[in-house]
């Protein structure tokens, strides 16, 4: 798929913004703080409602736009796909809520008629690529369940669904073991709770479980090429509860079951039903503590080549190949999950990679239909790369087409 | 300092303290009523008045009365062997409205909701229970809003009423989801009451 209009207005830098983008690939060139990254920010928030650069969506609406009183954001963009185009718009406003208090209310359309986040599953599928992903191997945990997240809610839409429901529902239970702990009450409250949480929850980790094995799968061989064969990428789900097989053990081996697969005679249902008792065992520890001790939103990923945990004890080198090489999966997994091309959405990240890296990763510009790309440094890129792509200069949250090749 | 007097002030302040009402409307309202026929400020200021004084609520279904037990509670032609659970006084108001309802009610006034610091403890739900528990009662219909909280304030409800062998029923499909009782219109609530299902 690709995009072929953006508009953007007071998000970030861009006050207001209207964009064609043409079919061959876009180089994107300006120095620092000039609006190149919140470009592809918007088109990835346009794909999944989330900015992988903040969690605190308020930061996203023009900051003179709001002094001004004019406290909304807009983006719309026009997706191509195979099969149909749809109009993809999003605004975001803050408003005082029944209580006086601020609230950042976002909205959804999709083709003009308002959609929940969930519905946003297979409109617009991206891959991003920012310098800072390289923490994603050895960042804190909460980075890779989000990774995962965001991945899978871009094309499975029982998941998204799952996802939303076990994050409102987590939150509301949180709120009422807080609220036990230090008012009391009656914890039969939790209940409908407990059975809501374990059911998403269980969709959600089967979900999980079933994407690390298929990134394994793709990021092997990847991560063979770009290591010349020395070495070979797996990624382990450590779940944070996992019926089959209790936390303590799955730390030191690799799950056996098959990726997306449930252990021999277990089903769906059992998982759910062990998730509950686990709740309920654990409920007056719970209790004490406010908060929700088990569930997927204790999960974790590892990244290890052999017997080496590249989190711990790989060098940055290896860290950054090893993203390089999820990357690399995510968008052969997309392609052959979606039966379509995701867009290729690179910042700036061939500044850190050797030229055999370069290589490999812009050898993926070719096997998308759209890529965007960004630079400080044109340079960086072969001059048969930069004649085949279109240059835009970006200034000041203003975007303006190259004449000829820099 | 403000060119305008203290009683126009203390309006505009109060009326912007009420919920979605922000300073400009409160200050339209406030010389809307400055300007308009005399006695609408008469008549509105007698109304809120009787709003704190005149009014209670009912010792039996907590709906909102001037008199106790209020009209529907003290009718001697109601079914006083159905109890309908509702969220709000308006809830009432939209099935009295359907015309296909004889049994008595019970307004919560609100629904489970964590996040926003209501626990069951702050809904009339240990007094629906007591109602049950002294006799008379053979359903007890939950017709919370078909929202995620309405949905968890009826389960728990279901789990405090099963023991206490009562026929326990859901409005049933059909409301709009995640949408307000009151807001549904008079066919479609009649349907979801008389498709209510067995929990
Ligand atoms: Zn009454």
């Amino acid at each position: 798929m690709r995009i072929r209009s953006l508009s953007l207005e007071n998000f970030r830098n861009y006050i207001r913004l209207e964009m064609e983008w043409p079919e061959q690939p876009v180089l994107l060139v300006g120095g620092n703080a000039q609006g190149k990254t919140s470009l592809l920010e918007a088109i990835y928030y346009l794909a999944t409602g989330r900015s992988p650069l903040t969690g605190m969506d308020r930061q996203l609406i023009n900051w003179t736009a709001e002094q001004e009183g004019l406290s909304y954001a807009r983006l719309r963009t026009e997706v191509v796909g195979r099969h149909q185009v749809r109009e993809i718009e999003m605004v975001l406003s803050v408003s005082p809520n029944a209580n006086g208090i601020p609230r950042l209310q976002k909205s959804i359309r999709v083709d003009r008629r308002p959609q929940r986040l969930r519905d946003l599953t297979g409109c617009l599928n991206v891959v991003l690529f920012l310098p800072q992903d390289v923490e994603l191997v050895a960042g804190p945990p909460a980075g890779r369940r989000d990774y995962l997240d965001a991945t899978l809610s871009q094309v499975d839409r029982t998941y998204a669904a799952a996802l939303e429901t076990y994050g409102e529902t987590l939150r509301e239970r949180n709120a009422l073991l807080r609220h036990l702990a230090e008012e009391g009450g009656d914890p039969a409250q939790l209940d409908p709770l407990d059975e809501r949480l374990a059911r998403s929850g269980v969709v959600v980790a089967q979900g999980r479980h079933r994407l690390v094995g298929e990134l394994s799968r793709h990021a092997g061989p990847f991560h063979a090429e770009l290591t010349g064969g020395q070495e070979w990428l797996r990624l382990e789900y450590h779940p944070n509860f996992d019926p089959a097989s209790p936390p303590a053990l799955t730390y030191q081996r690799p799950l056996l079951v098959e990726p997306g697969g449930l252990p021999p005679g277990v089903s769906l249902e059992d998982l759910e039903r062990a998730f509950l008792q686990r709740l309920r065992q654990r409920r007056r520890e719970e209790i004490e503590r406010g908060m929700t001790l088990t569930g997927p939103h204790r999960d974790e990923v590892r990244f290890r080549v052999g017997d080496v945990d590249l989190g711990l004890f790989g060098s940055r080198g290896q860290q950054r190949t090893a993203v390089l090489a999820l990357k690399m999966a995510q968008l052969a997994w997309m392609q052959e999950i979606a039966g379509e091309d995701p867009i290729l959405l690179l910042d700036e990240v061939l500044a850190e990679l050797d030229e055999a890296r370069r290589a490999a990763l812009l050898s993926l510009v070719d096997r998308v239909e759209q890529a965007i790309l960004t630079a400080t440094d044109p340079e960086m890129f072969s001059l048969a790369f930069r004649q085949r792509a279109a240059l835009f200069r970006v200034e000041g949250g203003i975007i303006r087409p190259c004449e000829r090749a820099v | 300092m403000s060119a305008l007097p203290p009683s126009v002030l203390r309006l505009i302040e109060t009326f912007s303290e009420l919920p979605g009402i922000g300073p400009k409307t409160a200050s339209r309202l406030t010389f809307f009523l400055l300007r308009g026929e005399s006695d609408l400020a008469l008549r509105l200021a007698q109304a809120l008045q009787n709003l704190k004084t005149q009014t209670r609520l009912c010792s039996i279904c907590y709906n909102i009365t001037e008199q106790d037990p209020c009209l529907i509670c003290s009718d001697p032609q109601r079914d006083r062997t159905t109890i309908c659970v509702v969220e709000e006084p308006l809830d009432v108001v939209a099935i009295e409205r359907t015309e296909h309802y004889r049994g008595l009610y019970h307004v919560l006034h609100g629904a489970l909701a964590p996040m926003e610091g209501v626990f069951a403890e702050h809904l009339r739900i240990a007094e629906l229970l007591r109602r049950v528990e002294s006799g008379e009662v053979r359903e007890v219909i939950l017709a919370t809003n078909p929202t995620s909280e309405g949905d968890y304030t009826a389960a728990y409800l279901l789990a405090k009423l099963r023991p206490l062998s009562v026929r326990v029923t859901r409005l049933g499909r059909g409301l709009p989801v995640g949408g307000d009782l009151e807001y549904a219109d008079q066919i479609t609530l009649t349907n979801a009451l008389e498709g209510r299902r067995e929990l």
